[in-house]
């Protein structure tokens, strides 16, 4: 008769027990972990091609920012700048005969940039002048529009022109923006 | 009495073959230990590295916002100035024109720009002279033209020129954005 031997027995006896083991480990653990680890992989993959997107975003509206303050460096000087009625004269005052400032009133903020209205006396000895005047506030160191009313009065050789001007600057709450920094 | 000429030898139960066995068995669960700490771990690395990606998203979001601020800020001190420089070129070349618009035969004394209308205030040799040199003109420009005349003291006449544009005429100038042409303004 041939008998199995008891070391056999015991080989098979580790073998069910490793079987067993095996099968209930992958079952139970590796298995769903390994599908959790695969919907994780391809989540993560997911999010940084997203993340991907927002920087090549970010990059380009940082980079058309830069464009912007580029090339309206001076216009967002100007608006930056406070009016100074001893600087305006004195950058001005060649133009004129004589030029006087006064009554700087603040208005109520137009679409969100305060707006100071200063009236000006001054004496011309002919409209050109006025005419390079206006050409010249366009290239100023502030955003100043001259408006009504205007009034121009012959006065022997020279003439008398009054007229009120519109400054516009950044306010309180603008102004910390106007300077950017990534 | 002795039944055998070799000695008994121990017998152990863990004969070679079972210890090459459990050798065997101890590397395949220590490669399953293995994988499943490895899924462990990776799981773990990657809610970290999610959460990084996440905070990172919302950091470059928050400056893009930052960013497009102050782009849209700057659009609209774009259009401000843009506004405020036409309106200035516009209002140079109406005083221009209006200045070019009075003939040699009339002197202007005085000339008030207002928002929608112009006074003029000059001398004039007759009247004939300013109804067709300066009215004239002055009418196909503003709607509504009035004027005074009063005898100088060298047989001229002095006269007053007033002259409006409708309010119709100058809300359609400022809904379509444009600078108002009441700037037909003048002086000597």
């Amino acid at each position: 008769m041939n008998s199995v031997s008891r070391q056999s027995i015991y080989i098979l006896i580790l073998s069910a027990f490793l079987l067993i083991f095996v099968l209930i480990f992958s079952l139970k653990f590796l298995i769903p972990y390994g599908k959790e680890y695969r919907d994780q992989r391809s989540q993560l993959s997911f999010a940084r091609a997203d993340l991907r997107r927002w920087k090549d975003f970010d990059n380009e509206t940082f980079a058309r920012l830069k464009e912007l303050q580029a090339e309206n460096r001076h216009i967002i000087t100007a608006f930056d700048s406070s009016f100074s009625e001893e600087r305006f004269i004195k950058k001005y005052k060649g133009l004129f005969n004589s030029l006087k400032l006064s009554k700087t009133t603040h208005l109520d903020d137009n679409n969100g940039f305060e707006v100071y209205e200063v009236t000006t006396n001054s004496q011309i000895s002919s409209p050109e002048t006025f005419y390079k005047f206006l050409d010249e506030v366009n290239k100023s160191d502030w955003i100043i529009g001259v408006n009504f009313p205007i009034t121009f009065k012959r006065n022997s050789e020279v003439i008398s022109s009054s007229f009120k001007m519109k400054v516009y600057c950044n306010g309180s709450s603008n102004a910390k923006d106007s300077n950017s920094s990534k | 009495m002795k039944y055998s000429y070799i000695k008994p030898r121990k017998k152990s139960i863990l004969t070679p073959e079972i210890r090459l066995v459990l050798a065997f068995f101890s590397m395949t669960i220590f490669m399953l230990l293995s994988t499943y700490g490895f899924l462990m771990y990776k799981d773990k690395m990657f809610i970290k590295d999610k959460l990084a990606i996440e905070n990172e998203k919302i950091r470059l979001q928050q400056n893009t916002k930052d960013i497009e601020s102050k782009i849209l800020h700057i659009e609209k001190q774009m259009n401000t100035s843009t506004k405020v420089f036409t309106k200035n070129s516009v209002l140079r070349d109406s005083l221009k024109n209006l200045f070019d618009l009075v003939p040699q035969r009339i002197t202007l004394t005085e000339a008030k720009l207002l928002h929608n209308g112009l006074t003029l205030y000059g001398i004039t040799p007759n009247k004939d002279v300013y109804n067709f040199m300066l009215q004239a003109p002055l009418r196909s420009i503003f709607h509504q033209t009035y004027t005074s005349f009063y005898p100088a003291k060298d047989g001229w006449l002095r006269f007053v020129s007033t002259n409006y544009m409708d309010d119709e005429t100058d809300k359609i100038l400022e809904d379509t954005d444009s600078i108002s042409p009441k700037e037909e303004k003048k002086d000597e």
